[in-house]
């Protein structure tokens, strides 16, 4: 005991011992946050829009001026030749257009499915099919207020369901991508800070060859472990208490469901950040390589954890690896509690995955590193 | 009595290359014991080995009778190591290094502020306890590093290569304390690339390419060799090496800074270099027959070219 405790407090003089580590567990966030947050977001805003308007009717009115009070588009013009409408595309002065059918009014009034055309620039994909969502969302609503203005009501609600299941799934309910994207920042930021600072804090005791030095002290190589990671849990613990208040001062996001609840879950994820790290420690001898090692693997688990990538978009294969990724259930599981309050009880899936590969990336690493020692 | 360093055959490779072939040598209690040898000799291996952080290919290897690949514990706690290379916490300063050391041996906390008081003494770092280790001079470094290892009281201490780097006033001291230390019954195996620290132990092993070519104490090393040495001095001009080399029973030439040292087989006497040198460069230059250095025993034994008794 007396050993671990004068190791954590020999890591921590070393962390503190001057003013950077500090500037480096609060500028961290907050820039990640701020920008993070700002920059990539899968929100599409002023989308150019050219209608052609074959119905011409209050009810087809009625629906391009909800595209007119929508700060998402911007329409552009109306066209009434048909022909023309992939030259407003190709030449990028409209990146969407909207055919309106000729019969649209009396197709709903006579409660027949009306078929709205859509011409998507396709370039972009991400932002054709978020343009797809709000649109889809647009028509939604328009719906909405058709029912409640219509008699027949139980005709109409099982057509309202059908509309409403697919593009919810898609999209946060009022389409704000930050709310969606903010905890994922939160989890990378966790995984950044422990992975490298464990891995470069090992590798650095190797380098100067004080990890020598300790070898031929009595202690075990199980207190020299406990003696790392201690220090760094509790960093690891401050910074997502430091990333939290950053986001609620920034953007006035706080944490819906409980608190404890989301820092135990943190502390199971950072088990297979320093696991992790360890094992890069294990397997590089200059704190340059640790950096590389670290930056791949980071690289990876977060190509790999659907923060970027919808996971339901890769394939197959992939998608079997990404179950291996404890930060693809930790940003679930932080998405979960922070913007719905989810209780844990509705969780236990994806800790227990995320706690599973956690421990056993943890206990091999630290295997590893105990036979490296000798 | 039982020797406190006991090595026997040992052997070492790393890969293709034998860093340690056959070693054996023991070392008495209290005695200061020096590893001598060039880069690569194999010393920093056979040290790491006794301090149970490699283990041995063969042979039998003990400290204080206890085996290296099996009592690793309880060697670690009574010995100190100081390696090649500085390895304390730059960050830290000179007292926090000193107790986290004292700490990990788990020396008794009420003894530790005596002991670096004690310590402190003998490395004059008082006035630098709260300066950080990294910013200390190079010679003083390694007497932090000394006191880091001798916080724990070890019985035995493995010191690899200790005043490498290090001015020539920091060596002297450094080496006061370790006759100090050797008169309080610490036993000290020390490496060193330095032939004259060579002379301050009391007995060494001279190694080269991982075989111990001569040991014993330093006096009758230098003893074994029997060839003549004439330093030469004189105008710069004529002091070449190659010019020399080309007397036929000449063993060998060195050249030290301002003199050459020419080797030649016993029986040679000075007349008879005076009148080679004459008859080769046409000039009457210095001669003077000196007594062997350690260097140019190790050159001999290296090249083979000792000599041997008519
Ligand atoms: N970990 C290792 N891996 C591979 N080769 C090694 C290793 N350690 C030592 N060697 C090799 O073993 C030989 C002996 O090395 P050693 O470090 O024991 O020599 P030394 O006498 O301490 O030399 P120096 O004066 O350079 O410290 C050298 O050829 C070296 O390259
Ligand atoms: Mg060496």
């Amino acid at each position: 005991m007396r050993q671990i405790f004068y190791l954590v407090q020999k890591e921590f003089r070393q962390i503190f011992r001057d003013f950077s580590m500090v500037r480096i567990l609060f500028v961290v966030p907050l820039i990640q946050i701020f920008i993070l947050g700002n920059a990539i977001t899968t929100d599409v805003k002023n989308i150019k829009i050219v209608f052609q308007d074959q119905d011409k009717t209050p009810y087809s009115r009625e629906f391009i001026s909800r595209f007119v009070h929508s700060e998402y588009f911007k329409i552009i013009g109306f066209e009434e030749n048909y022909n023309r409408l992939s030259s407003y595309l190709d030449s990028g002065k409209a990146s969407l257009a909207i055919v309106i059918p000729r019969h649209f009014q009396r197709d709903i009034v006579l409660k027949d499915k009306p078929d709205i055309q859509l011409l998507v620039d396709g370039v972009d994909g991400n932002s054709a099919g978020v343009s797809l969502g709000y649109i889809t969302d647009i028509v939604q609503k328009y719906q909405e207020r058709l029912i409640e203005s219509s008699p027949d009501l139980s005709l109409q609600v099982k057509n309202v369901r059908r509309v409403e299941t697919e593009p919810r799934f898609w999209f946060n309910p009022n389409l704000e991508s930050k709310l969606y994207i903010v905890p994922g920042i939160i989890a990378l930021i966790l995984l950044i800070i422990t992975l490298f600072l464990t891995s470069m804090g090992i590798v650095r005791e190797k380098e100067i060859g004080t990890l020598e030095q300790l070898m031929v002290t009595p202690i075990r190589s199980y207190q020299l472990v406990i003696g790392k990671i201690i220090p760094f849990s509790i960093l690891g613990m401050l910074e997502i208490m430091i990333s939290m208040g950053f986001v609620y001062l920034i953007f006035g996001i706080g944490v819906k469901g409980s608190l404890p609840l989301l820092l135990f879950e943190s502390s199971l994820f950072i088990i297979s950040t320093l696991g992790l790290g360890i094992f890069i420690s294990t397997i590089s001898d200059t704190q340059q390589q640790a950096l590389f090692i670290a930056w791949f693997f980071m690289i990876f688990s977060i190509l790999l954890s659907g923060f970027f990538i919808p996971i339901a978009n890769m394939p197959p294969v992939i998608q079997h690896i990404t179950r291996l990724n404890p930060l693809r259930y930790y940003i679930v599981i932080l998405r979960e509690i922070y913007l719905k309050g989810t209780s844990f009880k509705d969780l236990i899936p994806e800790t227990l995955a995320m706690a599973t590969f956690g421990l056993c990336l943890f206990f091999a690493a630290v295997m590893r590193f105990r036979k490296k020692l000798g | 009595m039982q020797p406190v360093i006991s090595v026997i055959n040992f052997s070492k490779s790393f890969g293709k290359t034998t860093a340690v072939k056959n070693l054996t040598f023991d070392v008495e209690k209290g005695e200061l014991f020096g590893l001598i040898g060039p880069d690569g000799a194999g010393k920093t291996t056979t040290i790491r080995t006794l301090v149970t952080l490699i283990s041995p290919d063969s042979g039998e290897i003990s400290v204080t009778g206890l085996n290296v690949s099996k009592s690793i514990r309880a060697i670690r706690s009574i010995t100190g190591y100081m390696p090649q290379r500085f390895s304390l916490y730059p960050d830290l300063s000179v007292r926090q290094n000193l107790n986290f050391f004292a700490n990990l041996f788990e020396v008794p906390k009420k003894e530790i502020a005596e002991r670096r008081k004690r310590l402190f003494k003998f490395s004059n770092l008082e006035p630098f306890s709260e300066r950080l280790a990294g910013q200390l001079s190079g010679g003083m470094k390694q007497k932090l590093a000394l006191s880091c290892t001798l916080i724990h009281n070890p019985v035995v201490l493995f010191l690899d290569e200790p005043t490498t780097g290090v001015d020539p006033v920091s060596r002297s001291e450094f080496w006061e304390i370790l006759r100090e230390l050797k008169k309080e019954g610490v036993t000290i195996l020390v490496s060193t690339p330095y032939m004259d620290e060579a002379l301050l132990c009391d007995r060494i092993a001279i190694m080269h390419e991982g075989s111990v070519l001569a040991m014993g104490k330093p006096e009758k090393i230098t003893g074994l060799m029997r060839n003549h040495i004439y330093k030469i001095t004189g105008n710069d001009l004529v002091l070449r090496s190659d010019v020399f080399a080309q007397i036929p029973e000449i063993i060998s030439v060195q050249s030290f800074g301002d003199s050459l040292h020419l080797t030649f087989p016993p029986g040679f006497s000075d007349e008879d270099v005076r009148i080679k040198i004459y008859g080769l460069i046409g000039q009457e230059l210095n001669v003077e027959r000196i007594a062997p250095s350690l260097e140019d025993v190790f050159i001999g034994l290296v090249e083979g070219k000792i000599g041997h008794a008519n």
